[in-house]
C-alpha cells in the first residue's frame, strides 16, 4: 500500500448507517462474524449442548419447560458421582434425552424401601428430596459400566416415572445450571 | 491471478461432479435414511381420510417390509408387540388407521451402519409418535434391519433398544 501523502484526497467518513450495519471496516466485521460464528458452532455443538426440560420428573429441582446446557466436557478427566444430575441417551441421538440424577455407581446394589434410597443395604442422604415417596422396589446390582439413574420427583408412581440402570457411554454430560 | 481462478473453477467443478455423483448413485445410508422419512410420513396419517385412503395407506406402509418381517417391540405401558409377516404390518396399519383419530411419526435422530457386503445394514433410531388423545409422546429406540432385496432396501427386522433399564 503507496503511504498517503499531502496531495492524496482524504478518505471519506462511513456514513452512521454503514458504520451500524458492517462497522467501519467491513472486512475486519466479516471476520469477526465468521470467528464468531465458529466458536457459536464449536461451543454449542462440543462443548455446551441446549436443552429444555420437558415434563415433571425432576420437580422440584428443575420445573417443566425450564432451559439449561448440558457440559459435554464434565466426564472427560473423571467419572460421573453420586449427586450429579446428568443428561442421558436414552433414545438414539442427542435431540431427546432424560435428564436425572444419578444414585448408584458400578458395582453397588440400589434398592428403595418406602420412599428411602438404600445403597448396598445402607440408607442414601438425599438433602434434595423434599416431598414424601412411598416407593419400594427390590434390589438392582449395577454391573463394572452401569450407573442408576433417577428423577427427584418421587412423588410420581414409578410405573409413571423413566429410571433404572444406564451403561456409561449413554451418559452424554453433567448439567450446567 | 489467472492461475489462482482456475484452481477455483476447477474446484467447483469437482465439488458439483461430486454433488452430482451423489444424486445420481445415493448411497445406501442415504437410500436408507430417504426411506425412514417416507416411513414416518406413511405411517402417520390424520383426521380426515376416507375408507379407501385408509386401505392405500396400510398398503403403502406394508411395502416397507420383507415378507417375513419380524417386529418386537416393547410401548412403555402397553407391554410387548410382536408382529410376523408383511401381512399382519398392513392389518395392524389398516386397524390403527380405524381405531385413532390421528398419528404423528417422527423419526428424530438416525443411525445407519451398512454391513460390509453392502447387502444388509441397521437403522438405530428413536421414534417419537404422538398419539390423538394421548397426553404423552410415545418415544422409543428402535433397531431397524434392512435387507436389499432385488434393488431394494426392505425392513426384515424391527426390535427395541432399551437405553435405560427399569428395574422389575
Amino acid at each position: 500500500m503507496a503511504p498517503q501523502t499531502e496531495s492524496d484526497p482524504p478518505k471519506p467518513r462511513p456514513g452512521w448507517l454503514q458504520v451500524i450495519a458492517v462497522g467501519r471496516n467491513p472486512r475486519v466485521t466479516l471476520i469477526r462474524i465468521a470467528v464468531l460464528v465458529v466458536v457459536c458452532f464449536v461451543l454449542f455443538h462440543y462443548v455446551l449442548l441446549p436443552a429444555q426440560v420437558d415434563g415433571i420428573s425432576m420437580y422440584p429441582t428443575y420445573k417443566n419447560r425450564s432451559i439449561n446446557l448440558i457440559n459435554q466436557l464434565a466426564y472427560v478427566w473423571h467419572e460421573p458421582s453420586r449427586g450429579d444430575v446428568v443428561a442421558v441417551r436414552a433414545w438414539a441421538g442427542k435431540h431427546m434425552m432424560l435428564m436425572k440424577r444419578i444414585i448408584g455407581l458400578p458395582g453397588e446394589t440400589v434398592a428403595f424401601d418406602n420412599g428411602r434410597v438404600l445403597i448396598n443395604g445402607q440408607p442414601l442422604d438425599e438433602p434434595y428430596e423434599t416431598q414424601p415417596s412411598s416407593w419400594t422396589l427390590p434390589p438392582v446390582k449395577l454391573g463394572p459400566t452401569e450407573y442408576f439413574v433417577v428423577g427427584d420427583n418421587r412423588t410420581m408412581s414409578p410405573r409413571d416415572h423413566t429410571f433404572g440402570t444406564v451403561d456409561r457411554s449413554r451418559i452424554v454430560g453433567k448439567m450446567l445450571l | 491471478m489467472k492461475m489462482i481462478s482456475r484452481v477455483i473453477v476447477l474446484a467447483a467443478l469437482v465439488a458439483l461432479g461430486v454433488w452430482l455423483w451423489t444424486i445420481f448413485f445415493p448411497s445406501p445410508e442415504k437410500i436408507i435414511r430417504k426411506q425412514l422419512t417416507k416411513l414416518a410420513q406413511d405411517v402417520s396419517f390424520s383426521q380426515n381420510e376416507n375408507d379407501l385412503v385408509k386401505v392405500a395407506g396400510a398398503q403403502n406402509v406394508a411395502d416397507f417390509f420383507t415378507e417375513n418381517v419380524e417386529v418386537n417391540i416393547t410401548v412403555q405401558g402397553r407391554g410387548q408387540e410382536t408382529l410376523t409377516g408383511r401381512d399382519q404390518i398392513r392389518t395392524v396399519a389398516l386397524e390403527s388407521r380405524q381405531e385413532a383419530t390421528s398419528l404423528d411419526v417422527k423419526f428424530p435422530d438416525v443411525n445407519v451402519t451398512v454391513a460390509p457386503d453392502r447387502n444388509s445394514a441397521v437403522a438405530d433410531v428413536t421414534v417419537d409418535a404422538t398419539v390423538s388423545g394421548e397426553r404423552d409422546a410415545i418415544i422409543q429406540e428402535l433397531d431397524i434391519t434392512f435387507q436389499k432385496i432385488d434393488g431394494h432396501w426392505l425392513i426384515s427386522k424391527v426390535e427395541t433398544v432399551q437405553g435405560v433399564s427399569k428395574p422389575n
